[in-house]
């Protein structure tokens, strides 16, 4: 017992970092969606909490997790932005994330960030049409607990 | 001699507590509970700010713009407005929304995020003017450029005061 007590002040002192992906998160996102991911949605920042998955569940929702600006854009290598993407989903969604989800790799991203979306805002629109629709016919069961 | 019971209960009783439980040992719990309390605060969790005035080790003052946290600040100090470099002067709110960037501590080498939020409410605070804008962009590329004056896109919306440097994580190296 007292052992444990002196190695755990000896280990709490000096030795912390931050997850790399959430140091990424910290540096690339959370100004805007915030430590927790709730956004601003009042001023155009979407809450990603018990969201980002649902994208995952209609056809293109997939490829716009990445290409929206605000991820294709960043500074960030092909591995380290599916790194990123796979911890928000985990983080915030990973209720919402369909069982089958095959992680994001360094591949798929480089190939996706290749085609920006002309107009982001509409294309999310559609997903989000589709995604309520989605939900509709599949009501029971599969729908994520609110 | 038929009232005395409750003196004979209350004797057995003490005696049975007596045998059963020590000085010492009440102490020595006493004393894992005391430090067990501390140390629990101590564990390695990760607690939004609260390892901003407590874990790093620095030098300099962090009222002057060369202080380290300071590398990206674009604005006035809230250390010199009634506050310090990370917690607003009274009377003034907190932007959530902010620019997020790293410095290098001299002190350690490493590099820390540290958030630079806004403190909103009160009219321009005027002390301690710092503009370093390390990592800076221009407003064309605004994911990283850090003259947009947070109060008006956070949920304080109401003019300027000062701006914070905030420890928010530190990256690995």
């Amino acid at each position: 017992m007292r052992g444990l007590l002196v190695a755990l002040l000896l280990a709490a002192a000096p030795a912390w970092a931050t997850e790399p992906a959430q140091a990424d998160y910290m540096l690339n996102c959370q100004g805007c969606h915030l430590p927790d991911g709730r956004g601003f949605p009042e001023r155009q920042v979407p809450d990603l909490r018990k969201q980002m998955g649902r994208f995952l569940r209609v056809p293109g929702g997939r490829e716009y997790l990445v290409q929206v600006p605000g991820a294709a854009q960043t500074a960030l290598a092909d591995a380290d932005l599916a790194r990123l993407l796979n911890w928000m989903l985990n983080s915030f969604s990973a209720a919402e994330v369909p069982v089958d989800f095959q992680p994001y790799t360094a591949a798929e991203v480089g190939l996706l960030r290749q085609h920006p979306l002309a107009s982001p805002s509409s294309i999310r629109v559609e997903l989000l049409v589709q995604i309520a629709r989605h939900e509709q016919m599949q009501p029971a069961g599969d729908m994520p607990h609110e | 001699m038929a009232n005395n019971w409750l003196d004979r209960i209350t004797e057995k009783m003490t005696r049975q507590t007596a045998r059963s439980t020590s000085r010492r040992g009440f102490l020595g719990s006493l004393g894992t509970l005391l430090i067990g309390a501390g140390a629990f605060t101590l564990l390695p969790v990760y607690r939004q700010g609260a390892f901003a005035a407590t874990s790093v080790d620095e030098e300099g003052d962090p009222n002057s713009c060369d202080y380290w946290r300071h590398c990206a600040i674009d604005g006035f100090l809230c250390g010199c407005c009634g506050g310090t470099a990370s917690t607003c002067p009274p009377g003034t709110v907190k932007s959530d929304i902010t620019w997020i960037g790293t410095c290098r501590n001299p002190t350690d080498g490493k590099d820390y995020i540290i958030s630079y939020n806004d403190c909103c409410g009160k009219s321009n605070c005027g002390r301690c003017i710092c503009q370093r804008d390390q990592g800076d962009t221009p407003i064309y590329r605004p994911q990283s450029s850090n003259d947009l004056n947070w109060c008006t896109g956070s949920q304080a919306n109401v003019p300027y005061h000062c701006s914070l440097s905030v420890v928010i994580g530190v990256k690995e190296h």
